[in-house]
């Protein structure tokens, strides 16, 4: 299955690879965070990235979020790469403030005189029945920031090229890896530094009856529900949003023109989820293509419950293919 | 609360050192160190101090005549902000919070450009001659970090140069704070922290804010070296400043100046401090006021004469006047600039919200 | 693993001092073995090893106090498991079904528009009406359909009768008959071509058939694919005859393949095969294309003359009449002899009339053979 002179990688080591070939290509790459040096990440993420590059590039920084992001910014600035590791999205709030009241707004505010080529990673979503607070997707809070871009790789060869594309860009970028999948799967990926372009979604299977939209681990579910479709002759086109801000809507309104009917799919609760948005928007510009209502699949609008019944909270494929199933049949 | 009974051995102690040079009507304390004896010097400083509190006056005039929004006034703290500005090198980055316009002045920033920022147009913070520093920061105490970061990069590049931040007492209460300073000592971050405590948070006291008998200690929690200096005593200031960012260009580590002034205005101009404030207070900070004891100084030093003072204040008069006008006659921007710098290039999905506010205000233009 | 770590002693004990090793450094040891003999406050416990190994370091001598969840013992050549996370469990999975190796950037590139355009209310309308929105014609702007559509196409309905929208092989047909009208330039000769001589037991399609590659042979060009838009004909090198064959269900046209090197035997094998193939709807959709040249023999109903369709990419198409008796002059003299009347249709596009012409007295030729 795979060309025996390239490594298979899981999602965690892809990452691992991006971040070694930016910080060999660019000196001004550095990786800030906690436990990410000695340790290489509670994940592993950043593994032997310190042997390679010294303490000066793989920073050890204490106990802070706060202080990271700011930190991040202040270092952005000067013209470094900052790559910040927060280690999960539950932490991330303490961050909030500079990435959104800073990160987001440096060029704007000073009409373009400085900027925020940042990178802030995290791990994120459901599902590895880790205690409170390490499973959150919060994803919406990031997406409705102007000035940001908010990216969820769903597979090992897309997080290779999406965090290479992330680090390279000039604006702040908001990193976001769905941990349940980290490992759940290993792709031949050649060390070949070429970015996947940002701003774009992926199509994973074309279709000509239904359209599946979704990112991050629900690809899984999404890909495993499409695989039941098409048991029963229905073909649905799989979307992976990726950026998802700024959203690439042409894609999505294309598959939607074509198939007419669709189910969005995320992790993240479903009151003003980014689900909601691409609703909206699809509703705006297609709405005469439509020949069902649009649905959303989503967590519950409660707080993630601890992790005995975290399964009840996450999508199943099942959730998804009953979605679809009843979308069409939308008479 | 008194442990000797228990005999303990004793794990740290600290000492704060208060330095101040000039009494409040500007008589030496000591002898003076050589540098300070620079006539050019003291002259520059005494003529910063007196355009920035001119040019003060003229912002809150602006303000209540309608031409220029909220302004957090420096009366009284001119001080702090001449120091630190002629104590810094051009390529030192300054990280200001929104109190630093004498700082600013001195750094190049043009008096247009300061109105602008204040009058509510981003351009003013797009300043080319400190094209590092970072524009004056309204989240409290955020700038810290910032500072930490740009430290960081310049001592990750092995670079002889510094950053300076400053900020209000208030501030020290906030978590920013702390872990820049935490950061800044494990680190040994080439970074100079300025505390202007003028002794009010709006309306919260400095005694109600912290127990700490003073904020310079507080860099001891991180291993900072730190002091006290009048700051309303440019001279000791200025010292302190110098010997700070000596100790950073060597790799001596980061240094936290707390600098006790007096807020002689309100907060902003929206707020009105006889609200929380007596008469009295006002009056004896008025006793400590930084620029008359340094003209005394130099008349003492027969550096100043009465002349000498109208025509600098007719000089600053026109300097501000100039700048007000080139303020007042800059356009507002199309609506669609709120449109640039989002990202360095803006993304597809935003071109046509754009275009519809083109469209918008070019329908209302022909009504 | 690489570390064993001195386990719970149970009784909520937290340490126990090390008594006698078991082992030394370099030895290797098997599951179970006893390892080293601690005691407790209450008890000596022997401690049996976790697995099968070689002992690389003891962590303490005898007499030293070790405490539980200290290390004990490091076994050689072992990579200390890495949970890889600081809570919970990240799932590895491999040989997961799911691949996506491949994946487009950007939008698929079928686009077509599946459906019809048309508001909610409108496609409720027509379902009510019970009008299938495909046979409406818009009159929107961008094809949209409008209620007025809706309305007109559900009066047509009742005044006129029902539209029955084209499906399957009438439907294929429709569209095969409107591009070669538009591609083709159809000339045709007819001509009565004299079977009185033939003999008993003559099947006149087999005739037909041999007629035809005779004349193939005769005129090759005739039996050939021409490609309009590069204007380059293809003579092909075996003739397959498309015969036209009706059916309840509609025209088909399957393809006698290599009719120039096979016994009549065979052909007429394989021609009632292949009949009985369509009739019974079992044919094979390789049996159904890529006809050379087509035979219609339509006078199996009725008629005499006609100008069937050529249909790309062929060139040409042989239609046969109703075998039957005329009055005609045969050297001077009257008589009634059996004829059979044949349309022959080419397309003007690549092929002569000379050719045509030749092709059709070869034809004739064959035919007029008593056997």
């Amino acid at each position: 299955m795979s060309n025996n002179t390239l490594p298979d990688l899981t999602m965690v080591e892809a990452v691992n690879l991006a971040m070694a070939h930016e910080m060999r290509k660019d000196e001004n790459v550095v990786i800030l965070g906690e436990d990410v040096g000695t340790n290489g990440g509670v994940f592993r993420a950043t593994d032997g990235l310190k042997a390679e590059f010294g303490l000066r590039r793989v920073m050890d920084t204490p106990l802070a979020e706060t202080l990271i992001a700011g930190v991040t910014v202040g270092m952005a600035t000067q013209g470094l790469r900052p790559i910040a590791e927060i280690q999960f999205m539950g932490f991330i709030f303490a961050a909030m403030e500079h990435i959104i009241c800073h990160a987001a707004r440096m060029r704007n505010r000073t009409r373009g005189r400085l900027s925020c080529p940042m990178v802030l990673r995290a791990p994120y979503g459901g599902g590895i029945h880790a205690p409170e607070h390490h499973s959150e997707s919060t994803e919406a809070l990031f997406a409705h920031t102007a000035g940001l871009r908010v990216v969820v790789p769903s597979s090992p060869k897309r997080a290779y090229g999406l965090l290479l594309a992330a680090i390279r860009d000039p604006d702040p970028v908001i990193f976001l890896e769905p941990k349940r999948i980290y490992r759940i799967s290993k792709q031949a990926i050649e060390d070949n530094g070429e970015a996947l372009p940002l701003d774009v979604c992926f199509t994973l299977r074309e279709g000509e009856d239904i359209t599946l939209i979704s990112w991050g681990a629900m690809i899984l579910e999404t890909l495993q529900a499409a695989n039941k479709l098409a048991e029963s002759g229905i073909s649905a086109e799989v979307i992976d949003v990726a950026t998802i801000s700024p959203l690439d809507m042409d894609t999505i309104l294309s598959s939607v023109k074509k198939t007419g009917r669709c189910v969005i799919i995320h992790e993240a609760a479903k009151n003003c989820g980014v689900g909601a948005e691409i609703s909206a928007q699809i509703a705006e510009r297609a709405l005469l293509s439509l020949q069902a209502p649009i649905k959303r699949v989503c967590g519950y609008d409660t707080i993630m419950p601890y992790f005995r019944n975290e399964s009840y909270y996450m999508p199943s494929a099942n959730d998804i293919l009953l979605a679809a199933t009843e979308t069409l049949n939308y008479e | 609360m008194n442990n000797t009974d228990r005999n303990p051995k004793l794990s740290a102690q600290f000492e704060i050192s208060y330095h101040q040079y000039l009494d409040n009507d500007g008589k030496a304390l000591i002898d003076l160190p050589a540098q300070l004896e620079d006539e050019t010097l003291l002259i520059k400083l005494y003529k910063s101090m007196v355009l920035t509190r001119l040019l003060d006056k003229k912002c809150i005039a602006l303000q209540r005549t309608g031409k220029m929004g909220t302004y957090p006034s420096t009366l009284g703290q001119e001080a702090v902000g001449v120091a630190i500005g002629h104590a810094m090198k051009q390529n030192d980055v300054l990280v200001p919070y929104y109190r630093d316009m004498a700082t600013q002045l001195i750094r190049g920033v043009e008096i247009k450009d300061i109105l602008l920022c204040w009058g509510g147009d981003e351009r003013g913070n797009d300043s080319p001659l400190s094209p590092q520093d970072l524009p004056s920061c309204v989240p409290i105490a955020t700038q810290i970090t910032h500072a930490a970061g740009i430290a960081s990069a310049i001592k990750l590049r092995h670079e002889e140069r510094a950053v300076v931040s400053t900020l209000g007492d208030g501030a020290t209460s906030r978590g920013d704070f702390s872990e820049s300073i935490n950061l800044a000592g494990t680190w040994q971050l080439p970074l100079v922290i300025v505390i202007n405590n003028n002794q009010w948070a709006i309306s919260v006291p400095r005694s109600v804010q912290t127990a700490a008998q003073t904020l310079a200690q507080k860099g001891i929690s991180g291993e900072v070296r730190c002091e006290q200096v009048d700051g309303c005593d440019v001279l000791a200031l200025y010292d302190a400043m110098q010997r700070a960012l000596d100790n950073a260009y060597q790799g001596k580590g980061p240094t936290l100046i707390e600098a006790i002034t007096y807020r002689l205005s309100d907060h902003t101009t929206a707020d009105d401090a006889t609200r929380y404030r007596s008469p009295d207070a006002l009056k004896q900070g008025w006793e400590k006021e930084p620029i008359k004891r340094f003209r005394n100084f130099l008349h003492h030093r027969n550096l100043w004469d009465e002349g000498k003072e109208k025509s600098l204040y007719e000089q600053c008069e026109e300097t501000i006047n100039k700048g007000v006008e080139e303020y007042l006659n800059t356009e507002a921007q199309p609506p669609e600039a709120m449109f640039d710098h989002l990202y360095e290039e803006l993304p597809h999905s935003l071109h046509e919200q754009r275009q519809q506010l083109i469209n918008k205000t070019r329908e209302a233009g022909n009504e | 693993m690489k570390y064993f770590k001195l386990p719970d002693l149970g009784e909520g004990l937290q340490e126990a001092e090390i008594v006698e090793w078991h082992v030394k450094p370099g030895e290797s040891i098997k599951t179970d073995e006893l390892m080293v003999s601690v005691e407790t406050a209450k008890a000596i416990v022997e401690v049996p090893s976790p697995q099968d190994g070689i002992i690389h370091t003891l962590f303490g001598d005898e007499g030293d106090i070790i405490h539980v969840g200290e290390p004990l013992v490091e076994f050689a050549g072992e990579e200390q498991e890495d949970t890889g996370t600081v809570v919970g469990k990240v799932e590895t999975h491999h040989g997961s079904d799911i691949s996506d190796d491949d994946f487009i950037i950007g939008a698929s590139s079928g686009r077509t528009h599946a459906s019809k355009r048309c508001t909610p209310a409108v496609r409720a309308l027509a379902k009510r009406m019970q009008i299938d929105l495909n046979t409406i014609q818009s009159s929107g702007d961008h094809g949209l359909i409008t209620a007025e559509d809706v309305e007109h196409a559900a009066q047509l309905h009742d005044e006129k009768g029902p539209l029955i929208k084209l499906r399957g092989v009438r439907r294929s047909m429709a569209k095969n008959m409107a591009r070669a009208h538009a591609e083709v330039v159809q000339v045709a000769i007819f001509d009565d071509v004299d079977v009185h001589e033939w003999v008993e037991g003559n099947d006149p399609t087999m005739r037909l058939v041999r007629a035809i590659a005779v004349a193939c042979k005769a005129e090759p060009f005739l039996n050939a694919w021409y490609d309009g838009k590069t204007m380059a004909l293809r003579p092909l090198k075996t003739i397959d005859l498309g015969i036209a064959v009706d059916t309840p269900d509609g025209l088909f046209v399957p393809v006698l393949r290599d009719i120039g090197n096979r016994p009549i035997e065979n052909l007429r094998e394989g021609l009632d095969n292949l009949r009985a193939a369509v009739r019974s709807r079992a044919i094979p959709p390789s049996e159904l294309i890529n006809p050379g040249i087509t035979l219609s023999n339509f006078g199996t109903i009725v008629g005499k003359y006609a100008n069937p369709v050529v249909v790309p990419p062929t060139v040409c198409i042989i239609g046969s009449g109703a075998i039957r008796e005329v009055v005609t002059a045969v050297n001077g003299s009257v008589q009634v002899r059996r004829i059979i009347p044949i349309s022959l249709s080419f397309d003007h596009r690549p092929i002569t009339g000379g050719e045509a012409a030749r092709f059709f007295s070869a034809f004739q030729d064959d035919l007029k053979l008593p056997k």
